[in-house]
């Protein structure tokens, strides 16, 4: 085993690194603040909602790929804003992001919204699709 | 004819086993006596439940639960009233309730029946 | 089992089949019984008449015996020959529907022959009888399907499926209202006697003979009678069932809630059946006194209009002019506070056709306790002379059973055809059975039966009251003794009404005098509404001519649609307040709109053209926001302070009472009196008249739609638009 990693100084290195790639000492302790979490890694990508995608092998299966929401979420972010094209990617589905994967298909019919509205004003309410069974009578609208 | 009607009701009277009165005073005073055992108890209420109700809401509500029961003449009956009331005593004495149990004696939620015409033809009841 | 209970059966002891004893007084008509005859059925002995058939003796000792050809009220055919029964000392079964009964007869109705030969015939029909017991619209209240299980064969001997198989009829069209299936017909011929005995339309008939028979009408043709509907009820198969109720529901589903009708004057009895609260279907009761067992077209199958155009909330006409949806206490505070700023002498209610009598006395009353005496009626009626003071002025008084006893029927002006067809089939039913002979002055229209048209200008009528006529109608009339004088209460609408209405009492008065049965009452006056002699009972004004001519600030509409209130006869700066169910002219004139129950959503009391009050009961809720009209009337009275003494129905029907007990004497009629006064105090209005007689309706098309609820229905445009595409077929 090489001295740096007898003396731990590989980790420090990771340290050093991660610091480095969040923003400095300030940028990380807000990362934290945010996500809980500071990690390094390579950026693999971006949706179209601004969030990233970054990976690290040296993180074991399962932490190995994430996302780090758009700023403009500040605290509200939420697993659906992951888009539907990077999903895949992100739960170890496949190893292709969107941009590099030849075969993902494009149909017409494939719609965008994704987000999870729930307990917000644009929630989905059921509503009645049956036609009322007495037609109520429509007033003639004056001129 | 009245009157075996009358000795053959004060013989089942007798007859049937009372549950704490033998009589119509002694069951009114301890009706009166829950009267003021609760009454007694209001300024611990307001105080301790930390309820938004003032001293006076308090007893015109208690004012308001006996009247309900005002036109009981069965003594049986008014005891075993009073012997519930001793108990929702003891419950709000012990602090075994809570706010939520003090507060829902004014059941905000449940809509007065409609009496009179005006008020059923409005809210459509037969 | 059978589709008719036994009272009915048992009604008809006697074989001339009139109403029954209770309705008929008078004095003459009961013949001398004959000698009764006694026969044995099932060892039970039975006295009947002699010309009753063994199925009617059988029927009054109780038991039914099963029949699909045999109808009481239309000609026996004897081809079903389900009703075989076993006759001792009679080589073969016989029909028991068509044998008359002989003296000393022993009939078993149980034995082994009788129940073999049941069998037989139940195998024979279903032999060629589709299997389409969960697609059939009568499936649950199929004849064949109950006497199958009761007197057919537990199994079956047919193999014959393997090689040629069922027969197949192609279906037939006859109208948007009658759906044909006729692989199902198994030929008993009900439908073709009813249309040709009842409804006097005689398109049915048979084609072919023995398996390839079929019953139609040949071409293809429309079945244009208003009575067309009880063929539907007739047919014992699906073979005949109801278009708009198809795949509907199943009987035991719905509920039946008995009610009356009242799209037309007779008030018809029928039963309204519902599931999930909208009415599905409307059938009839059976009211010897009325209606028999038939119901017209109208009736019938208008109940799809109670689910169109319906006012489901109260209405204030907004800033913009249009009429918003409120709530009901600002749609009640704005109606009271127009009723009290507008001065008594300007407050104008006008009740239209479908009011009930509740409704009718309560607007009365709150009128009155403004200070109003404005109410009004939509239909005319003369106030002069008699007016409507004496009720036998403006009631049919012979009632509606004992017009079928009558042997001289004069229709002045009047179209009993489409407007009261119940009554024209009573007519019709008298002119088959009884030799009765039918004149009629006015257009010459199409009656069903053959009558003698004397013209149609009004002075044929004061022809025959003054006896000064030369026509062979008047030694008729005169020499009748039981004549009947109908009179269409729309031609009291001109100014020669009045004049018209004492030509026929003079004439109706001088018939009665010379008359042996004293009972027997010859006037005769057809309203054309449900809600009018109601109103004329309570003391409603009859026409509104007047009242709008005076100029009122606020006129109360109480279902008021026929067009005679528009918002041009009324002056600029009038309020409109319409109370009603369906949204029709009147409502969409009004500036306050409170929407009220229609008469399957309310218990209310209807008094027909006889002067029987009925009460119609509560089938289904009202819709939306509607309450029932006399509260909503009640609920005014509150807000303005005029509050009224009654709060429930019964305290309203207290008052009816107080008016008129006759008002809440349900299912009576009071025998009507005052003929001579009425006469009397008509006689100075005997004035010439010139004009023609025209009535409204005259074509099968103008039947369909004449009131809100019917104009409503998309079932009835379909009718209107089927009989103007039958008219240009060349059959």
């Amino acid at each position: 085993m090489s001295l740096g990693k007898y003396l731990a100084l590989d980790k420090l290195a990771n340290l050093f690194n991660i610091l480095k790639q969040n923003g400095g000492i300030r940028g990380t302790l807000y990362k934290l603040y945010r996500q809980e979490e500071a990690k390094d890694g390579v950026l693999v990508g971006e949706d179209k909602f601004g969030n990233k995608y970054y990976e690290n092998p040296r993180y074991f299966y399962g932490r190995s790929r994430w996302v780090e929401y758009n700023e403009k979420f500040h605290l509200n972010y939420d697993a659906s804003q992951v888009t539907s094209e990077w999903y895949g990617w992100l739960h170890y589905k496949t190893d292709l992001p969107p941009h590099q994967d030849p075969s993902r298909p494009k149909y017409k019919w494939m719609i965008d919204g994704n987000e999870n509205l729930s307990g917000t004003t644009g929630q989905y309410t059921p509503y009645s699709t049956t036609r009322p069974k007495v037609e109520a009578w429509m007033p003639k609208k004056a001129e | 004819m009245a009157g075996t009607g009358r000795e053959t009701v004060r013989a089942a009277i007798r007859q049937v086993r009372p549950i704490m009165s033998t009589d119509f005073w002694e069951a009114r005073r301890r009706a009166l006596g829950l009267y003021k055992a609760f009454y007694r108890y209001i300024p611990y209420i307001v105080k301790y439940f930390d309820i938004p109700k003032t001293e006076n809401d308090c007893r015109w509500k208690i004012r308001e639960y006996f009247y309900k029961n005002a036109c009981v003449t069965d003594i049986r009956v008014i005891d075993l009233l009073v012997l519930k009331g001793y108990m929702e005593l003891k419950e709000i004495t012990h602090s075994w309730s809570q706010k939520g149990h003090i507060m829902a004696y004014w059941q905000p939620t449940v809509e007065r029946k409609p009496c009179d015409f005006i008020c059923k033809f409005l809210t459509g009841v037969d | 089992m059978l589709r008719q209970p036994l009272s009915r059966a048992l009604a008809l002891s006697s074989p001339a089949r009139v109403a029954p004893l209770a309705a008929r007084r008078y004095a003459d008509a009961v013949p001398a019984q004959p000698e009764k005859v006694e026969v044995f059925i099932d060892d039970q002995p039975v006295h009947v008449l002699p010309g009753t058939t063994v199925l009617q003796a059988a029927a009054q000792v109780g038991v039914e015996i099963p029949r699909f050809c045999y109808h009481e009220r239309l000609a026996v055919a004897g081809n079903c020959r389900m009703c075989l029964v076993e006759v001792e000392k009679s080589p073969k079964p016989v029909a028991a529907c068509a044998m008359p009964v002989m003296k000393g007869m022993r009939v078993k109705t149980n034995s082994d022959l009788t129940r073999k030969a049941r069998e037989g015939v139940m195998e024979f029909l279903l032999v060629n009888h589709p299997l389409d017991c969960p697609i059939c619209d009568q499936g649950g209240e199929c004849d064949l399907q109950d006497q199958s299980m009761a007197f057919g064969s537990d199994r079956s001997r047919f193999t014959d499926i393997h090689f040629s198989g069922k027969r197949a009829v192609e279906d037939k069209d006859v109208g948007p209202l009658i759906k044909t299936i006729m692989t199902r017909c198994i030929h008993c011929t009900r439908c073709i006697r009813f249309a040709s005995e009842v409804a006097g339309v005689d398109d049915f008939g048979t084609t072919g003979r023995g398996t390839e028979m079929q019953v139609g009408t040949y071409v293809e043709k429309m079945f244009l009678s208003e009575l067309s509907g009880n063929i539907i009820d007739l047919c014992p198969v699906g073979a005949l069932t109801s278009k708009p109720y198809s795949f509907a529901a199943r009987p035991w589903e719905t509920r039946r809630i008995d009610s009356v009708d009242v799209l037309d004057p007779l008030g018809s009895n029928i039963v309204v059946a519902t599931r999930t609260n909208e009415v599905l279907r409307i059938l009839p009761r059976t009211n010897e006194e009325i209606n028999e067992e038939w119901l017209s077209d109208k009736s019938r199958f208008a109940c799809d209009g109670l689910k169109r155009q319906r006012l489901v909330t109260p209405m204030l006409k907004d800033s913009r002019g249009n009429l918003a949806p409120v709530e009901w206490e600002d749609a009640v505070v704005a109606a009271a506070r127009a009723l009290r700023d507008c001065p008594p002498d300007k407050l104008l209610a006008v009740a239209g056709g479908l009011a009930d009598a509740e409704a009718l006395v309560a607007l009365k009353d709150l009128l009155n306790r403004l200070g109003s005496e404005h109410v009004c009626t939509e239909h005319y009626f003369p106030t002069q002379g008699a007016g409507t003071d004496l009720r036998s002025s403006y009631l049919l008084n012979t009632k509606i059973a004992n017009v079928e006893d009558a042997d001289f029927v004069l229709l002045i002006g009047t179209n009993t055809r489409f407007e009261a067809p119940l009554l024209n089939a009573r007519i019709r039913k008298a002119f088959i059975h009884k030799e009765t002979d039918v004149a009629l002055v006015g257009p010459k229209v199409d009656l069903t039966y053959e009558y003698t048209h004397v013209g149609d200008s009004a002075s044929i009528v004061k022809d025959f009251a003054s006896g000064t006529s030369s026509h062979e109608v008047m030694k008729r009339l005169q020499q009748a003794k039981r004549p009947v004088v109908i009179l269409g209460a729309d031609q009291l609408k001109s100014e020669e009404g009045p004049a018209l209405l004492a030509y026929t009492q003079e004439l109706a008065h001088k018939l009665q005098e010379n008359l042996q049965d004293k009972e027997w009452k010859v006037l005769n006056v057809l309203q054309r509404t449900a809600s009018q002699v109601a109103a004329l009972d309570i003391g409603y004004q009859p026409g509104v001519g007047q009242a709008l001519a005076a100029g009122p600030k606020v006129v109360y509409l109480l279902g008021a649609d026929s067009g005679v209130v528009t918002r041009e006869s009324l002056p600029e700066d009038v309020t409109i307040i319409y109370q009603g169910h369906h949204g029709d002219v009147g409502a969409s004139i009004a500036d306050i709109v409170l929407p009220g129950a229609a008469y399957t959503e309310k218990r209310a009391t209807y008094v027909n053209a006889e002067g029987r009050a009925q009460q119609t009961l509560v089938a289904v809720s009202p819709p939306g926001k509607a309450r029932e009209d006399w509260k909503i009337i009640r609920a005014l009275s509150e807000v303005l302070g005029a509050g009224l003494p009654y709060d429930t129905l019964d305290e309203v029907r207290d008052r009816l009472s107080q008016v008129s007990p006759a008002l809440v004497a349900y299912g009576d009629v009071q025998p009507n009196n005052y003929f001579a006064q009425a006469r009397a105090l008509a006689q100075s209005l005997q004035k010439p008249v010139s004009g023609k007689l025209d009535v409204q309706l005259k074509q099968l098309e103008d039947f369909f739609m004449t009131d809100a609820i019917s104009r409503a229905s998309p079932t009835m445009a379909k009718c209107v638009q089927a009989v103007l595409k039958q008219k240009n077929s060349p059959y």
